[in-house]
């Protein structure tokens, strides 16, 4: 007899684990692969919950993505100052002046000042309507590329230092005004609302701003150098300007740049009275609101990873049930209750692990599919956090909803499980 | 030598029913068993007469109500569940009247089985697995799945996979019940092979010519040993 079986029968010599953990995974493959029509119609729940949750989160992100790059293409990396209207200031109270501009040429940015004000025009004879006329420099598309001349040409520096009567409209502005003819070479003749009329020779016409931005970015507005606008309009006062753009140059950062802007205007003015922002933190407000929409269709679609993880109970129970015998038979030949509980836990995970897997797959397909067809969606996002979690999800799915089905496998009498027909 | 089973006084209860009519019922009545190393047992008796309990309590299948029991030398007293399932692992090998052979495992794997949880590779388990199968003359039907095997076969499969564990005991509950005359024939004839090499064998029969293949016939009536029980 073999010499180690003589040895008394001590809790320490019995107690001993003797399987290896990974045993219970070849044998749940081994029985998944057994009964491939019941497990693939089991996972088909988890496949469908995780696939929506990724690509949920994933079209989430790119959709971020898609207006981000459309933002940055209408307004560029800018920083912008204006007068701090939730703090009641407006443009007569915080106007920006001369030496402000003065003051912020070290930083690392084209300074584009700005001045806006109302202006009409005659839609037809008796008719005024307002449109927007802004001032800006000379040249403004090479200070700002976010601004493309499409017919004729910008005003030039010295036409602006000039103050000369030259415009270049927009192209809601060049259809206003000029609804059946080329607006270029045209005079275009506009009233300021007090009444004063003047008269611009319109020199170009601007490209209408492009990506999902197009819609609301396309105001009609009339752009006129600065100078003339002070020499003409009743409102408008020398040395000052309503806002001022500042476009980044290559390699500067954003934030570090931003805060060395609002110095400028607090050491100046105190706090409060001017506004400094940048498409940056216009890109983190809109994160914020596409991470909250993200959330909430993530929770839908989690739903449908509820139902799938109760079908994977249910299959899990007939299971049990099913394989009665073989439990029992397992028992008699030496597994633990544990060992039972395990086999059948792993088989869960294994089961919602698979799903998950194929889930992820179909989704990554799917926005393959999304970012080669539809022009919004520029790039193709599939985080490797995202996989992870959605794997991460479908195995705890798997082990919540295995537990009870395995409980139940673990308690069974072998006697009873070996009798059971 | 020390006995592989010694029993006293090993009495079973079932109750069931409401806390208010209980129902009780005594399956085994006091039983004294004492079965030695190499001896060939057939345990015998009329339906009901607690030959099946008597059956799971030396397999450690089931517990007794009262008395002792020491199994290879050790009282089996008060051990836990794992504990129990430990040793019935290392000491019993179990036959079964319906073979319980896993369907979707070749006779190789099903033999292997009882490896598994004794944390054997896999390797070692299938060449172990083998030589099993080649003692009951199957070494040919390895990669055979149960349902391509006869029922002497199975049983034969269902053989070696208790003798893979090399066990202190090999149990059979009515090995022959579901086979024809021939395949029994062939089981009783792997049995006295088996007594001949020194393996313990406890045979669970109502067969009068199964149990006349044995060495000693212990019989069990009304839950007690009538004859046979030596202690």
């Amino acid at each position: 007899m073999n010499p180690a079986k003589d040895a008394p029968l001590s809790p320490s010599r019995v107690g001993q684990s003797g399987m290896n953990p990974l045993e219970n995974f070849r044998m749940a493959f081994e029985s998944l692969w057994g009964n491939k029509l019941r497990s693939f119609l089991a996972l088909l729940g988890i496949v469908i919950g995780v696939f929506a949750v990724t690509a949920m989160i994933s079209l989430g992100q790119m959709a971020t993505a898609g207006i981000t790059q459309d933002l940055e293409a209408v307004a560029g990396r800018s920083i912008f100052v204006q007068p701090n209207f939730n703090e009641g200031q407006d443009f007569n109270s915080a106007p920006i002046r001369d030496v402000d501009i003065q003051a912020l040429q070290p930083l690392p940015v084209t300074v584009i000042p700005q001045l806006f004000t109302n202006i009409q025009y005659e839609s037809k004879p008796g008719e005024r309507r307002s449109m927007q006329l802004q001032g800006t420099p000379g040249d403004l598309p090479k200070l700002d590329p976010t601004n493309k001349i499409a017919k004729g040409r910008y005003f030039t520096e010295a036409e602006a230092r000039g103050g000369l009567a030259v415009a270049v409209l927009s192209d809601r502005a060049a259809k206003d005004l000029f609804p059946n003819s080329e607006a270029v070479g045209q005079i275009a003749r506009l009233y300021y609302p007090g009444g004063a009329r003047i008269d611009l020779t319109v020199v170009g016409v601007l490209e209408p701003p492009s990506g999902i931005f197009g819609g609301f970015g396309s105001t009609a507005t009339v752009y006129a150098p600065i100078q003339l606008i002070w020499n003409t309009s009743p409102a408008a006062r020398k040395g000052q300007y309503d806002f001022v753009i500042m476009s980044l140059k290559k390699g500067a950062d954003s934030s570090q740049v931003t805060q060395q802007v609002r110095r400028i205007f607090e050491n100046r003015y105190g706090k409060g009275k001017y506004q400094i922002q940048s498409t940056e933190s216009f890109q983190g407000t809109l994160q914020s609101i596409t991470l909250i929409l993200q959330a909430l269709l993530g929770a839908i679609a989690g739903l449908s990873l509820l139902v799938g993880g109760i079908g994977i109970m249910n299959i899990m129970l007939v299971s049990v049930t099913e394989r009665t015998r073989e439990i029992g038979l397992r028992k008699a030949l030496g597994a633990t209750s544990g060992q039972i509980r395990q086999q059948f836990l792993i088989e869960a995970v294994v089961l919602t692990l698979v799903g998950g897997i194929l889930g992820v797959v179909l989704a990554a397909g799917l926005l393959l599919l999304i970012t080669a067809t539809v022009p919004f969606f520029k790039v193709y996002i599939l985080n490797p956090t995202t996989v992870f979690l959605a794997l991460a999800v479908s195995a705890l799915v798997g082990l919540f909803f295995g537990v009870w089905p395995a409980a139940r496998a673990a308690v069974l009498d072998p006697i009873e499980a070996l009798r059971y027909e | 030598m020390s006995p592989v089973v010694q029993m006293h006084g090993v009495t079973k209860v079932y109750r069931s029913g409401s806390s208010a009519r209980t129902v009780e019922v005594r399956a085994l009545a006091g039983v004294d068993l004492t079965i030695y190393p190499g001896e060939y047992v057939a345990l015998m008796g009329p339906s009901g007469s607690g030959k099946s309990t008597l059956m799971h309590i030396i397999g450690l299948l089931d517990s007794p109500t009262e008395g002792e029991y020491s199994l290879g030398g050790e009282p089996v007293r008060g051990l836990s569940e794992a504990q129990l399932a430990r040793i019935r692992n290392q000491r019993v090998g179990f036959v079964f009247q319906a073979f319980f052979l896993l369907p979707r495992l070749t006779a190789l794997h099903n033999v292997a089985l009882p490896l598994v949880y004794r944390g054997v590779s896999v390797a070692e388990r299938l060449k172990q697995a083998k030589r099993a199968l080649e003692a009951v003359g199957l070494g040919d039907r390895l990669d055979h799945l149960p349902s391509e095997l006869s029922g002497g076969q199975k049983q034969r499969v269902a053989i070696a996979r208790a003798l893979v564990q090399e066990p202190d005991l090999l149990l059979a509950d009515e090995p022959t019940g579901n086979l024809d005359s021939k395949s029994s024939d062939e089981i009783l004839a792997l049995f006295d092979d088996l007594h001949r090499q020194g393996k313990t064998i406890v045979v669970v029969t109502h067969e009068p010519d199964v149990g006349a293949r044995a060495q000693r016939i212990v019989r069990l009536r009304d839950g007690k040993v009538a004859d046979g029980g030596m202690v």
